[in-house]
Order: C-alpha cells, then sequence, then structure tokens
C-alpha cells in the first residue's frame, strides 16, 4: 500500500515538474519585478566586457543585491577583454556560450533572430525606454541597453581655469584656441588621444551624427545615399570638422608626445591630478576619471564643441545591450531575463556609471547638468528596406563607423604629426571608399 | 572430455580473429599504430581539417556567423589588388634583415661557446631563457622598455648620452621598425643557438686535431667543418627565419597597438581583416596565399643551399679544394 502511495505521489510531482518545465519566456514588460518568477531556480553566465568592474568587485556587490529579491539565482560573470572581436567568435563557435551576452557591434541585424530571446514590441516599448531602437529588427527589440551615453568631453575644470579659459570653447576654432592657451600656461598635455588603446579612436566616430550635425537620421539613413560625407561643409559643422579637430590638434602640438605609447589606465589618475587637460570620451568616463584619484571635484565634462546654426546637440545614444541566448535552457532564459529587468530598473547601474537612464522615469546623474540647453540626439535605426545596409555599407568601405573603426582615426594622428597626408586628402580617400563601397553594393547615390 | 582449451594461437591453419589477435607480429604491429594513432588524429584534427576549411572559406564571402555568397576566386583578386596588403611585406624585409643577424649572432655564440670556455652552461641558459618567456608577455616588457624617459632611455642616459639627442624609438617612423626587428631578434637567437650548438657536437673532434695539424686556425675550422656539419640544421633554421619574418605578429600587435604608425605586417591586415571587417573570406584567401609565398621561398632557398652545400661531406684541402 505504502508503495502504491510512494509511486502514485512521485508520479504527481513528476507531471507536476514538467508542467513547468514547459513553461514560456516571458517578453520584457509581461511580468513584475520582485513578484514574479521568485521560484525560478538557475544557474547563468553573464558575458561583459567590463573588467574593470569585475575586478574592483562592484558586480560581486550588484549580483548579492540581486539576490536579495531573487534568492534562488546564482549568477557568474565572465569579463573579456577583447569584447569585440572574441564575442563574434564565441557566437560562432558554440550554441553553449552562456546566457547572457552584450550584443557584438558587428552583428548585423538581420543575425539577430537566430541567436536572441526577443524582448518585445519596438512601438510598445519605445514609450518606455530610451534607446531600446538600437538592436532591432522587424520591430522587434533584441537587446536592452545597459547604459545610455551622451558624448562629450570630459575635462580638467581646474586646469583649463590656471590656462585661462574663461567659457567653454562652442566652435572648433574656439577649441583649439583653448587647448593652446592649456599649452601655454600649464605643464598639463591640453589633448591626450590614448592612440595605443585602439578603440579610444573608433569612439570619435559617435560624434558625427548628433553632435555634429544635429541630425538623427544622418549615420544610419542619410549618409547611406550620400555623395561625400566627409567633405567640409563650409559652417564648422558635419563629420569633416569632427576629425579636423584632432588632425589640428596633433599637427599643432597639442597632444602628448609620444602617441605610440599612450596608457588607457594611467590615464585615468593623470586627467585627476591634472596632468591632462582633456579626453573626447563618451559620459561613462566621467565616473571613472572622477573616481581615479583624490580630486574628483576638478572633473567636469561639456558638450563636444559644434555648434549647428546657433545652437548645440549631443550624440546621444546606448552603450553595449543585454541580450539573451535563445538556444539556453528555459528555465536559464527566463531567469535571465528577470536579471535584466533588475539590471533595467533596480540596480542604479546607469546612476554609477554616470549613463542616461534606460528607464524613462529614471534618475539622471548630476554631470548631465551640463547638458543643459543641449538637446540629445539619438542615432534612428535604419529604414526596414535598408536594415543591413549601414553594415554592409562600413564593412565594405573598411571605413567601420562605430563598428571598431580604429585604424583610419590612427592614420589621421600619423599624418598630422609628421605632415605627410594634409587633412583634406584623408578625408577625400574616406569619400572615395565610402563612393567605391556603395558602387560595389549598387546603392542609389544622391546629390 | 575437452577440458577448457588455452587460446594458443596458431601459426598455421585456420584461427580464430581473436587468435589472430594475440600473433606476435599483429601484436607489433598494433602497438605502433595505438601510439600513433592519437598524435596523428590529433593533427588531422587541428591541424589538416581546419585548413582545408580554411581553404574552402577562402572561397566564399563571410563573416563568421553569416555566409553571405559564393565568391569563386574574387578573394585572391583582391588580396593582389589592393596595395596597402602588398605594402606589409616591405616590413617583412625589416624582420628578413633582423633574421641574418638572428642567425649570424646563434652561429658566432654557438661555435664561441662549443670551445669550452668557462662558464658555458650559463651563457647558453641566460641567451636561451628569452624564448621561453610568451610572445606576448615580452610585447609588454618591450612596450615600457621603449617607452620616453623609461628603460632603454634611462641605461642610455647612464651612458652620456642626453635625453633631448635619443629618438622616440616606437613614434619615428624611421626606426620604430627596427625597435620592433630588435625584439624579436633577442627573443629567438637563444633558440637559434641551442640548435646550432647541438649540431655542433655532433662533429667529430678529431677532425679538429687533424685540421689543426694541417695549419687551420679557428676560422678555418669553422668554415670548412662546422659549417658543412651542420648545414641541415642551418638550412632548417633559415626556413623558420622565413617563415617567421613574413608572419610576424606579436611585436606590433602588441607594442604599437595592432601595428600602428607603420608597423602593420601581413598577419595584422588579415587580422583586421577578419574580426573588424568581419571578411573573414578575404582574410582565409590572405592566409592561403601566405602560406603559398612561404612554401615558395622554401623551395628557392633550399635549392641555393643545396649548391651551396654540394660539397658538404666530402674530403677537402685546407684551402678549400675538393680532393675527392
Amino acid at each position: 500500500m505504502k508503495r502504491i502511495l510512494a509511486l502514485f505521489l512521485s508520479l504527481l510531482l513528476l507531471s507536476v515538474s514538467f508542467l513547468t518545465l514547459a513553461e514560456d519566456v516571458p517578453t520584457f514588460d509581461s511580468f513584475t519585478l520582485g513578484e514574479d518568477y521568485k521560484d525560478v531556480t538557475a544557474s547563468i553566465k553573464v558575458l561583459n566586457h567590463r573588467t574593470d568592474l569585475i575586478e574592483s568587485g562592484a558586480i560581486t556587490e550588484y549580483i548579492a543585491r540581486f539576490n536579495e529579491m531573487y534568492p534562488n539565482i546564482t549568477i557568474t560573470y565572465e569579463g573579456v577583454t577583447d569584447y569585440a572581436e572574441e564575442s563574434v567568435i564565441r557566437l560562432a563557435g558554440s550554441k553553449e556560450w552562456g546566457d547572457i551576452m552584450m550584443l557584438p557591434a558587428s552583428l548585423e541585424a538581420d543575425e539577430f533572430e537566430s541567436f536572441f530571446v526577443p524582448f518585445g514590441n519596438l512601438d510598445e516599448m519605445s514609450e518606455k525606454y530610451n534607446f531600446i531602437n538600437n538592436k532591432q529588427f522587424n520591430g522587434v527589440v533584441y537587446g536592452i541597453p545597459s547604459t545610455g551615453n551622451a558624448q562629450g568631453i570630459v575635462y580638467n575644470k581646474a586646469v583649463f581655469e590656471k590656462a585661462g579659459v574663461k567659457e567653454l570653447p562652442k566652435t572648433p576654432d574656439e577649441f583649439i584656441a583653448a587647448l593652446q592657451l592649456v599649452k601655454d600656461n600649464t605643464d598639463a598635455i591640453p589633448l591626450y588621444t590614448n592612440y595605443a588603446a585602439g578603440w579610444t579612436m573608433g569612439a570619435w566616430d559617435a560624434y558625427l551624427g548628433g553632435s555634429a550635425t544635429g541630425s538623427a537620421s544622418l549615420m544610419n539613413i542619410d549618409m547611406l545615399h550620400q555623395k561625400s560625407p566627409f567633405s567640409d561643409p563650409g559652417d564648422g559643422t558635419g563629420p569633416y570638422n569632427v576629425y579636423k579637430i584632432l588632425y589640428d590638434a596633433t599637427a599643432k602640438g597639442l597632444i602628448e608626445e609620444d602617441y605610440t605609447t599612450t596608457d588607457w589606465e594611467g590615464c585615468k589618475a593623470m586627467i585627476n591630478n591634472g596632468q591632462i587637460g582633456c579626453l573626447v570620451l563618451g559620459s561613462w568616463a566621467f565616473s571613472q576619471m572622477r573616481d581615479a584619484g583624490p580630486n574628483g571635484a576638478d572633473i567636469g565634462y561639456m558638450s563636444f564643441p559644434i555648434t549647428v546654426n546657433g545652437k548645440q546637440y549631443a550624440s546621444a545614444g546606448a552603450d553595449y545591450c543585454y541580450a539573451i541566448n535563445k538556444n539556453a535552457p528555459v528555465e536559464n532564459q527566463i531567469a535571465s531575463m528577470v536579471y535584466v529587468k533588475w539590471l533595467t530598473y533596480e540596480s542604479g547601474f546607469t546612476f554609477n556609471e554616470g549613463g542616461i537612464p534606460i528607464d524613462k522615469n529614471g534618475e539622471y546623474p548630476d554631470l548631465y547638468a551640463a547638458f543643459e540647453g543641449i538637446e540629445f540626439v539619438a542615432d534612428l535605426p535604419a529604414n526596414a528596406e535598408e536594415a543591413t545596409l549601414p553594415d554592409e555599407l562600413n564593412a565594405e568601405s573598411a571605413l567601420s563607423l562605430n563598428r571598431g573603426g580604429n585604424e583610419k582615426v590612427q592614420k589621421i594622428i600619423e599624418a598630422a604629426f609628421s605632415g605627410s597626408k594634409g587633412f583634406d586628402e584623408i578625408m577625400d580617400e574616406w569619400n572615395q571608399a565610402w563612393s567605391d563601397a556603395q558602387e560595389a553594393l549598387s546603392i542609389e547615390v544622391v546629390e | 572430455m575437452s577440458a577448457i582449451q588455452p587460446l594458443v594461437p596458431r601459426e598455421t591453419g585456420r584461427r580464430t580473429f581473436h587468435e589472430w589477435l594475440l600473433m606476435p607480429k599483429v601484436q607489433k604491429r598494433l602497438v605502433i599504430f595505438a601510439f600513433g594513432a592519437v598524435p596523428v588524429a590529433l593533427l588531422v584534427l587541428f591541424t589538416y581539417y581546419p585548413f582545408i576549411r580554411m581553404v574552402e572559406y577562402s572561397f566564399y564571402n563571410m563573416s563568421y556567423t553569416k555566409v553571405r555568397g559564393f565568391y569563386g576566386f574574387k578573394n585572391y583578386l583582391d588580396v593582389f589588388n589592393k596595395p596597402e596588403l602588398f605594402a606589409t611585406f616591405r616590413i617583412s624585409l625589416y624582420y628578413m634583415a633582423g633574421a641574418i643577424v638572428q642567425i649570424t649572432l646563434a652561429l658566432y655564440f654557438a661555435t664561441v661557446l662549443s670551445f669550452r670556455t668557462k662558464l658555458t652552461s650559463i651563457y647558453k641558459g641566460a641567451m636561451f631563457f628569452p624564448f621561453l618567456v610568451n610572445g606576448i608577455a615580452i610585447g609588454f616588457i618591450f612596450k615600457f622598455f621603449y617607452t620616453r624617459g623609461y628603460v632603454l632611455d634611462t641605461v642610455l642616459q647612464a651612458f652620456g648620452i642626453p635625453l633631448e639627442k635619443l629618438p622616440f624609438w616606437l613614434r619615428d617612423t624611421a626606426i620604430n621598425n627596427w625597435s620592433l626587428v630588435a625584439t624579436s631578434v633577442w627573443k629567438y637567437m637563444g633558440q637559434n643557438m641551442v640548435l646550432f650548438a647541438g649540431a655542433i657536437m655532433s662533429v667529430d673532434t678529431n677532425l679538429y686535431e687533424a685540421a689543426s695539424i694541417d695549419g687551420a686556425n679557428k676560422w678555418h675550422q669553422f668554415r670548412y667543418i662546422i659549417l658543412p656539419s651542420i648545414s641541415t640544421v642551418l638550412t632548417l633554421n633559415v626556413i623558420l627565419s622565413i617563415t617567421g619574418s613574413l608572419s610576424a605578429f606579436e611585436p606590433p600587435y602588441v607594442i604599437t597597438s595592432m601595428g600602428g604608425n607603420g608597423t602593420a605586417t601581413y598577419f595584422i591586415k588579415m587580422h583586421q581583416t577578419a574580426h573588424v571587417q568581419n571578411k573573414v573570406g578575404l582574410a582565409c584567401a590572405m592566409a592561403v596565399v601566405l602560406v603559398l609565398i612561404i612554401s615558395l621561398a622554401t623551395v628557392v632557398q633550399k635549392l641555393i643551399f643545396k649548391y651551396a652545400f654540394r660539397d658538404a661531406g666530402t674530403v677537402r684541402s685546407v684551402r678549400g679544394k675538393a680532393v675527392n
């Protein structure tokens, strides 16, 4: 008798567990954080590019706080240093690379649905979240931004004051003049390029859309069909003037002495100590520079020095986006969805990192006071019928704008330093590469 | 009745498969096969199979995650049409010049240290040590070595050279390739030297005595006794040096941040093509072209050495004329 009862009960339990196994993965907005899925038990792995946060223990604290709400979900992070390159190799290599990764920048939009779990409908989510159109395809969102960045320049207020810079520069000429003042009146390096780190060079591409032109459609829509996007528009705006600032600063000796041996980790302490005037990096850099030494109060943030028709704009966009492995076990997918939602709403990650909150009702850190009166412009995604064109055009032309195109910007510094090429010559080469790629891909060129 | 029969293998007549397996000569062949199977399997799995797939990929336009289309030989045409790819072979010439210096130094040290000077093992150990250090670690060491005002500059300043006269080792495009080549020579010279030293030790010492009785000095002994005897090892080292020069990767990758400032080698361009531009097919074509070039260089160099060492192994008079 007891045996029959035991058998019956175990069969019942087994069938019940099969029922829970057949659970579906929810979309991002369809469940309540802190109430639903409390019984999910899973062990998930996160591939992440922020090796600095993993090493400093900050991630461990976030996980500990998450486990207060969801104690049954175990999370391990794997930090990858060469993230942009390695992430694609891991994706291509195996279906079991982990559970959450930062969506690789070089992945083309039509590949998302075969690798990642959909988060929800683009139109519905656009009303609640910022920058949600960054990683979408066919109206479905596949990546939730980890944080939002505004593009500007991080600078040392004390150095600029000592140099005699009275007002923050608003045009390229004013900016070069300010750098010259820093060089003449202080011992600091006016502009530290971080040439050797590579990715700091490709970072200049982020200023081409909003900051340089105020246009949300330039990067993924207009530029695809433009004849010579890198030519001089004549009014101190546009991609031409973004890179010209770098060229002029190098040619006038306003950068570091030996650009080949710059030190990324060391420069954080250097700007904090007043040895560097400014760094051209996104707003995410503000908190890192501020925390790198005792003089955090000296660190300030300003908008990129280009004025379009009397108004300043700032490119704003998503940082790396979280994406969930579609081929992981269902329990893991659910746990990952819960964790990503917690990171977006409860973790305070964007605030700590000095980023724009993804949740439209989220809190902005203080540094955004620097952007008062300045309009944030986020790049629109490509039109549906041209969804993969930006990726293809950038790969074919080898310019790789916002896709790891560090080498082309390094060449600007090399040419300016050695005087081997004029700036207009370089821009003509880029225009030519762009045109050749448009021809190779049979893209219609306007104007 | 029949007890359990012992399984004694019979040499003739019909035998079962099990009995055949127990025959000594079969056992011997099995052991040879078993010991050889594992390395061969690993070789096929990790070298030949990926190579075949790579050649296959070189005919497609593809990224790691997406195949875009069949390209045929277009990738190969692209390799030869892009001028910057072939400019990287010019950089390889620097490394080949460095390789000549490297082999000369290795030969010199190997010869000198074979004649029982004091403390030979310590010298050999010290010179071999850099080869054991990982290439990336060496890259980082030398990155700081060459930074303005750091190790090299400080040492030279101690010799009385003022800082203003010292060049920027990595920034000046006239010398930055030589700086990287010096790193490579520092790393590999010890390995070449140890290989040469081993080969030199196999030379019969009686030959030296006989030659010195005939009036040969140290240089003659080197030229006519040592050099021909180690010709195979010398050929091998030259082939390795050529291969190494054409495929230099770690020094420019680590020290000058992925080949910036005019130090990009062929391998660096290949890496960028595959991982930044996502043109994996083109990168595979580049790799195949490199293999072909190295094979060609090896054949040419073997022919040259065959001619140069055609008299190796014959008896020669001290003045270099073949006697028989």
